[in-house]
């Protein structure tokens, strides 16, 4: 191999490539858990999980868990499940806009669940609805109060989201795939909110140019990283960050400052 | 690993419509990310079949001075006289660095089947010309159906955009056909690379990085910290892709 990004000495990439992990912590904001009908998943439940993400130094993933989303499992049974490893998993209580009953019940117990639950996870798209959904209100107005971490699924150009990070102007917005294509409107996002919307790189690192656009248009301390774990492998994804051409300042942001300006150092 | 040479099994180059990178843009990705050599096919591909294969022939010839990339030429029917004969053909393709073949039947409106392309299907699989399936990518009852009629070619599956995981149409394949190649550029599966080297053999798994629309990079840092041994990194890498293109009798 000629001289390449990945043995330049004292960079972040020739530090990966030799001993496959930084001296600092990683945080994935964008996690699942659990099997999928469209996929097969070898590694989906907490044990093979965390011991993936260690492998490249996560220090915490923070996760949905996909029977959850799906409505076959509570977010308490997730919480127990975040209890069995406690260094390592945070959740996003799953929001269902069609089960108000749940969402009540889970926001009355969201407290309980300190300090594993960080937030709620809402799926518009896969719940048939998109984020302005009254039947969100409940759970919105929840997380503005409480200044609470949203992860909002986003693909495309939904203007529903930049209707929601407007309206909760205290809620903190990480938009999941970033609007994925539809990278304007993840810009406006951020512009015109209350200082409170981040973008999330989940599907976007194998992309060739879309993290640089992304710095290029609101800078690196506004971008998340996350994987979708267990949909893509951790190597992968911070391989996309660590070859993307930015700085090394830029990549520490997005996969290990940004969080720990939001949430503090032991989240 | 300093020796570890990198072949980039899925990239294109060229403009269609759209301005797109062309090799200078590719060479220095390669530079930048340490990528040897790569196997390229032309952009426009889907709406100009021949006039891109000429054109590729002449990038390759004007643009890469150090022959770091081998060409990639797409086939037609046969029987309508549009490519010469398989023994022309395939001289051609030599006299032109072009090292493996692709079709495209869906937009250029022919039927994927024996009566249609078997002599030159037939005439790659006598040689081991590799065929790459990219024209195929996602769909799977046609990929099956096309793979069932040509069992003896040697197939390289590549895709461009989807990001799922695709084991469940993968693996039988694997299973079944052993010219049937795997390319990784969008199997993103956690430790899925070294799943699969494990139940198929590291030969059958080949690097690839989908440029323009993949960056190189990140699939070469999720193999090399895959958990494979040095020697089955190295196949993937790039050892596979070589001794594929080497072996074609062209």
């Amino acid at each position: 191999m000629n001289k390449c990004i990945w043995n330049t000495p004292g960079t972040l990439a020739e530090k990966f490539w030799r001993d496959g992990r930084g001296d600092f912590p990683i945080y994935d904001m964008h996690g699942h858990m659990g099997a999928h009908y469209a996929i097969c998943f070898k590694r989906c439940e907490a044990p093979e999980m965390v011991a993936h993400v260690k492998r490249i130094g996560v220090k915490r993933l923070v996760f949905s868990h996909h029977e959850a989303l799906w409505g076959n499992i509570r977010n308490a049974q997730v919480c127990d499940i975040c209890r069995q490893f406690p260094d390592t998993l945070r959740m996003y209580a799953g929001i269902i806009p069609q089960r108000q009953d749940r969402i009540k019940e889970d926001i009355s117990m969201f407290d309980r669940w300190a300090p594993y639950a960080l937030g709620l996870k809402l799926l518009p798209g896969y719940h048939s609805t998109n984020a302005m959904d009254p039947r969100y209100e409940y759970a919105l107005a929840f997380a503005n109060e409480r200044k609470l971490p949203v992860l909002i699924h986003t693909w495309g150009n939904d203007t529903a989201i930049l209707d929601v990070v407007q309206k909760y102007p205290d809620a903190k917005f990480f938009l999941g795939h970033s609007c994925y294509g539809a990278w304007d409107l993840a810009f406006r996002c951020v512009r015109e909110s209350n200082n409170n919307t981040f973008l999330e790189l989940t599907a976007i690192p194998g992309d060739r140019g879309i993290i640089e656009k992304l710095v290029s248009g609101v800078g690196s301390e506004k971008i998340l990283f996350g994987t979708d774990m267990p949909w893509f492998d951790e190597y992968q994804a911070v391989g996309g960050v660590l070859a993307a051409r930015i700085s090394d300042d830029d990549k520490l942001n997005i996969l290990s400052r940004n969080p720990e300006r939001i949430l503090g150092k032991d989240f | 690993m300093e020796d570890l040479m990198f072949f980039d099994a899925n990239c294109r180059v060229g403009d269609h419509i759209e301005t797109y990178p062309g090799i200078p843009e590719l060479l220095k990705d390669m530079d930048l990310y340490g990528v040897d050599k790569a196997l390229v096919r032309h952009n426009n591909i889907p709406k100009s079949p021949l006039g891109s294969n000429a054109q590729i022939a002449r990038m390759l010839r004007d643009e890469d001075p150090d022959q770091r990339l081998t060409g990639v030429w797409c086939i037609l029917p046969d029987s309508c006289g549009e490519i010469p004969a398989p023994d022309e053909f395939f001289r051609q393709m030599k006299a032109n660095r072009i090292g493996a073949i692709t079709l495209s039947p869906f937009e250029h409106r022919y039927q994927p089947r024996r009566i249609v392309i078997g002599r030159i299907m037939d005439a790659a699989a006598e040689r081991r010309v590799p065929v790459l399936l990219d024209a195929f990518a996602n769909q799977w009852s046609l990929l099956y159906d096309f793979i069932e009629r040509f069992p003896d070619n040697t197939f390289i599956y590549t895709e461009l955009a989807g990001k799922w995981g695709s084991d469940r149409n993968i693996r039988p394949l694997l299973e079944t056909y052993g010219n049937f190649y795997f390319e990784i550029a969008r199997y993103w599966v956690p430790e899925g690379i070294r799943d699969l080297v494990e139940k198929y053999g590291s030969e059958r798994i080949l690097y690839g990085s989908a440029f323009p629309s993949g960056n190189q990079g990140c699939g070469m840092l999720q193999l090399k910290h895959s958990g494979l041994d040095d020697d089955a990194i190295a196949n993937v890498a790039g050892k596979n892709l070589e001794r594929l293109l080497k072996g074609a009798q062209l």
